[in-house]
């Protein structure tokens, strides 16, 4: 009588699972206050739990963790020697200080050392807490589901993250439940648990979590039933008005997480910068070049980054228009950002002495540098020229010249692979009578001004979880704003194999003064248009929105005439933020996890085969369960054969050609007894070897008698009938 | 010889009086083996008396027969001490209950006070007169007949006594073709003169003492108890198996599958032996009778839905 949960390896695994789930309890906790030192602290749980498995008595334990809490500490806050003098002085000195503030209810005056032992004292108890429910009772599910809402809590109301942790501790904490229940069982009916059982029971445990993990991630999930309760009830307790106004509705600026686009947007007029140029231009921050069905990413693929100086000339993806058009423009900003606001055709930038700037290739973005350290430009001047593009040479592009472009356009062509067909067909539809690429793009751009699309920024629905932004704006709402129009224009583009990109930046914005040539930008002016690539040409901007007007110029060296596209009056012109930005540096982000990000970008994409998989795998599993009955002998015949040395093997072999006769159709009834069952499976089966094998199996159970050689010549009269079922 | 072989030279001695009772036959000599008393319950003239005459004769054993009689006295049966003037003494003269095999006929003729007498020197194998214990020779064999037909005057035997006897066999009519067979061999001479002894009475008594060792698997026992334990549970039955009944039952089972020639107990010598054992131990409910069923069927529908045990209990 072995219960499993005496077993060192079960036990191991248990308290391995309840490390991981108590660190999921850690981990928002040290993110959420910026306490910093996750490892020490995970540490001290990992060794407690480590102790308490090693039935380490107490007074050794005991010991042992206070010495760790006391070194944690010193590492922590003096960052002197293990243990130094000065270490007590100061914990005596700030032991008086905590006690008196506590006597005096002074909270705030306790000190962060103070704070942290507690903190550690907190983690003491939860450790012993575990133990007890992993070591003593058996039970977790008051903690799991603790877990559960606190984490589902932290993800509701906290800028925390559950997605990736509420899936962790599903999974880790069904298994536990499930081991656990093994072991409570296990001990209730006093049975051994071998390993090879254990296995029995856990592989099916593991993989059934598996799927129902795997499942539930990429279900359909319903809309939340009742819309976010965070900023009723922020604005109900008098916090309201920082940003997110809630429901979807974002607020409008210069956002930097285009990944979830759509949705409805207030105005916001507070002003971003000015600028003092002849004529309004479109201010240029970056590009994306992966579309997700969604929204907007980078795709991450590493790009060369130039330096450049104050007052060097700079290389853009754009040249440089005629020297006549040269202009220098003043820009003035009133909200800080780390990089260069930049016009087309931009020749190079002015900002101080020390300046630098890095051109980044991949998403033409110009970051600002002083002496290594972000630059935050306040004043700066860019001198550009805008370029013009020559209307023969476009007309001259053919679609044959989009299949010779080198491989590095292939990023702009980008396309997700589940974009409805209906958006090609589309695309096709409109560019059919165009004769060159120009053409082609220009169609598509002209596109939105007629066929029923209507400017508007409110009551703009996002695209629900199985539905593409694209598709849901060009067939279902045509209803819509910049985000909207430029990513459907670069969507059909790419769908015609015409590189192409989404622009983010600012349009010209309102001069301040008729004819002062000051321009007045506020994040109302935050803008996305488009860049589409013309073979033997270039880069060209093009303004599918409608109500704007930002598109490249074009020299008429051809006497031709172009129809521009029907411009309605649009009251605002926006680019929307998403309802909760994301704080801090854009650039980086994607390159910290670029593996579990291109993980997940791999999962996402194969999502469809992904969850095939297991679906494909279930089938074969119950068709091979249905089937059993035609395969199963040729399996248990050689593994018999093999078994032969064994003394059960033939009373498992019994047991299995019972089993097996059973499914073939000879059932034995409840009340009958193994020998006039025998009886009638020989009559049915005109042989006598079940009548033999059941003797041999009656001595053997009811006598008593365990007889291994008999099995030998036995084993013929088994093959035979177990080979009879299989018709 | 094997004692199975000897059991069927027993077995086929008695089939040559009462033509085609086998089953009967195998039933009264598994009682014999078991140490048990069986009643024998049908109507006059089926050969009741002939069945326990061969048997006797078969194992060479004393016959003897009570006549059971509403006025039978209990001394009639155990015996009686009679003053002997010449010796100035009381002298014991034996009843006929002091027999190796003893036929008890019309049990539930008697009064209650005679039946008892019989049934307590059944259950101790000896008899008390006079305060004076004495044993009854081994083996000791009672076959027991009841009338099930004449009501008028009877007295029913109370349930406590059913329970001594190890089994319940009912005779029934023989076939046409048997029937015709009996007469045929009757015609010169009863054949049951001509019988003679194929066993001794050491013999019997040895193998009395081996069907002991005839080995019950804990999962045998199992059945036994579970079969046991659904009779007190069916809503017709006023009255289930006693523990007495479950041991009865396994003993039974041990001889049965010693005739069978084996040396150890299977479900099916259980199955075959739960009605014979059984019946006469359940009171059924007056509903039940009113229904008309009988406690026969009742067994019948536990048995079918009791589970055979078909592997050996989880070793704890």
């Amino acid at each position: 009588m072995n219960s499993i949960s005496k077993q060192p390896l079960f036990m191991a695994i248990l308290y391995l699972l309840a490390f991981f789930l108590l660190a999921e309890w850690l981990s928002p906790v040290i993110e959420l206050t910026s306490t910093g030192h996750r490892t020490v602290f995970l540490v001290f749980i990992g060794a407690g739990l480590l102790l308490s498995y090693l039935k380490c008595p107490w007074w050794i334990s005991g010991p042992l963790k206070v010495l760790y809490m006391l070194w944690a500490v010193g590492y922590i806050f003096l960052e002197n020697s293990f243990f130094g003098e000065g270490l007590w002085m100061t914990l005596t000195e700030d032991f008086r200080k905590n006690f008196s503030a506590l006597a005096d209810q002074n909270w705030n005056g306790t000190t962060d050392i103070f704070r942290t032992i507690l903190f550690f004292v907190l983690l003491w108890m939860a450790v012993y807490l575990l133990h007890y429910w992993v070591g003593f009772r058996s039970s977790i599910f008051l903690f799991y589901a603790l877990t559960v809402i606190y984490i589902a809590v932290l993800d509701t109301f906290t800028t925390y993250p559950g997605n990736a942790a509420i899936i962790r501790v599903m999974v880790i904490g069904l298994v536990l439940a499930g081991l656990l229940h093994l072991a409570r069982w296990s001990r209730r009916h006093g049975f051994s648990v071998n390993s090879e059982k254990a296995l029995f029971f856990i592989g099916p445990l593991v993989v059934m979590v598996g799927i129902a993990a795997i499942t539930a991630m990429y279900l359909p999930k319903a809309g939340p039933v009742w819309p976010d309760p965070v900023p009723y009830i922020v604005s109900y307790s008098g916090q309201g008005g920082s940003g997110t106004a809630g429901n979807g509705v974002g607020r409008i600026g210069y956002g930097v997480d285009d990944s979830q686009l759509g949705g409805s947007f207030v105005g916001d007029d507070s002003p971003v910068f000015t600028a003092e140029v002849t004529d309004g231009q479109y201010w240029k921050v970056e590009s994306r070049d992966t579309y997700t069905g969604k929204g907007w990413e980078m795709s991450g693929e590493a790009e060369a980054v130039t330096v450049y100086t104050d007052g060097e000339t700079l290389a853009t993806d754009f040249e440089v228009g005629p020297e006549e058009d040269a202009d220098r423009a003043a820009v003035s900003m009133q909200q800080s950002f780390p990089f260069a606001l930049y016009p087309y055709g931009l020749e190079s930038l002015a900002m101080d002495e020390g300046a630098s700037y890095e051109y980044n290739a991949a998403d033409q973005r110009i970051e600002t540098f002083r002496n290594g350290e972000a630059l935050e430009p306040t004043d700066y001047a860019a001198a550009y020229s805008e370029p013009a593009f020559s209307l023969s040479a476009l007309r001259a592009t053919t679609r044959e010249d989009l299949a010779g472009l080198s491989l590095e356009f292939d990023r702009y062509k980008q396309l997700p692979s589940d974009l409805p067909e209906r958006v090609r067909e589309l695309a096709n539809e409109i560019t059919a009578d165009a004769g060159s690429v120009y053409d082609m793009t220009a169609a598509i751009e002209r596109y939105f001004g007629s066929n029923g699309f209507e400017y508007s920024q409110t009551d703009i629905p996002m695209p629900d979880d199985n539905q593409d932004y694209v598709d849901q704006f060009l067939f279902e709402t045509k209803r819509g704003y910049c985000d909207n129009f430029s990513t459907s224009m670069v969507v059909m583009l790419r769908s015609l194999d015409i590189p192409a990109r989404w622009v983010k930046g600012f349009n010209e914005g309102e001069e301040i003064a008729a004819g002062s040539d000051l321009y007045q930008i506020t994040n109302n002016n935050a803008h996305s248009w488009v860049e589409a690539y013309m073979p033997g040409v270039g880069w060209m901007v093009f303004e599918p929105t409608i109500g704007f007007d930002g598109g490249s110029d074009i020299d008429f060296d051809l006497d031709v005439d172009t129809t521009e596209p029907d411009t309605p009056e649009v009251p605002e012109r926006p680019e929307v933020e998403p309802p909760l930005p994301e704080e801090g540096d854009t650039g980086s982000a994607s390159e910290d996890d670029s593996f579990g990000e291109a993980l997940a970008a791999f999962v996402d994409k194969h999502k469809g085969k992904l969850l095939l998989v297991p679906v494909i795998l279930l089938v074969i599993a119950l068709l091979l369960f249905w089937q059993r009955r035609k395969w199963l002998p040729k399996v248990l015949i050689p593994y018999y054969r093999r078994k032969k040395g064994e003394s059960d093997s033939f009373e498992k072999a019994y047991r299995r050609l019972l089993k097996q006769l059973d499914r073939y159709g000879i059932r034995r009834k409840q009340g009958e007894t193994l020998r006039s069952y025998a009886s009638y499976v020989d009559s049915s089966f005109g042989t006598q070897d079940m009548s033999r094998l059941t003797k041999a199996y009656e001595a053997l159970v009811y006598g008593g008698k365990v007889s291994s050689e008999e099995w030998e010549e036995l084993r013929e009269s088994w093959e035979n009938l177990i080979n009879r079922t299989r018709g | 010889m094997t004692p199975t072989q000897q059991l069927k030279n027993v077995i086929d001695n008695i089939e040559k009086v009462i033509i085609g009772k086998r089953e009967v036959a195998e039933l009264s000599v598994v009682a014999m083996l078991a140490g048990g008393h069986v009643l024998l319950e049908d109507v006059p003239g089926v050969g009741k008396t002939m069945l326990v005459r061969a048997l006797a004769k078969s194992v060479g054993a004393e016959f003897k027969r009570i006549q059971f009689t509403p006025d039978l006295l209990p001394s009639d049966v155990v015996g009686v001490s009679i003053y002997n003037p010449k010796e100035m003494e009381f002298n014991f003269r034996p009843g006929p209950i002091m027999g190796n095999l003893v036929l008890a006929d019309e049990i539930n003729r008697t009064s209650p006070k005679t039946q008892s007498a019989l049934l307590e020197a059944m259950e101790e194998s000896s008899v008390t007169v006079d305060g004076v214990t004495m044993q009854i020779p081994k083996p000791f064999f009672v076959m027991a007949t009841q009338n099930p037909i004449e009501y008028e005057g009877t007295y029913p035997l109370p349930e406590a006594q059913l329970d001594r006897f190890l089994i319940k066999v009912k005779m029934g009519y023989p076939t046409e073709r048997e029937e015709m067979e009996v007469l045929s061999r009757v015609q010169q001479a009863a054949p049951i003169e001509e019988l003679t002894s194929v066993m001794t009475l050491e013999e019997l008594k040895a193998l009395q003492k081996e069907v002991k060792s005839v080995h019950v698997d804990e999962t045998i026992r199992s059945y036994i108890v579970e079969l046991a334990g659904r009779t007190r549970n069916e809503s017709y039955v006023y009255l289930g198996a006693s523990p007495r009944g479950s041991i009865a039952l396994m003993r039974a089972s041990q001889a049965y599958a010693m005739l069978q020639g084996r040396d150890y107990v299977i479900p099916d010598d259980v199955q075959h032996l739960v009605i014979p054992v059984f019946s006469h131990r359940i009171i059924m409910r007056p509903e039940a009778r009113y229904e008309g069923i009988t406690a026969e069927e009742i067994i019948e529908r536990i048995v079918i839905r009791t589970k055979v045990p078909v592997q050996r209990l989880v070793e704890q």
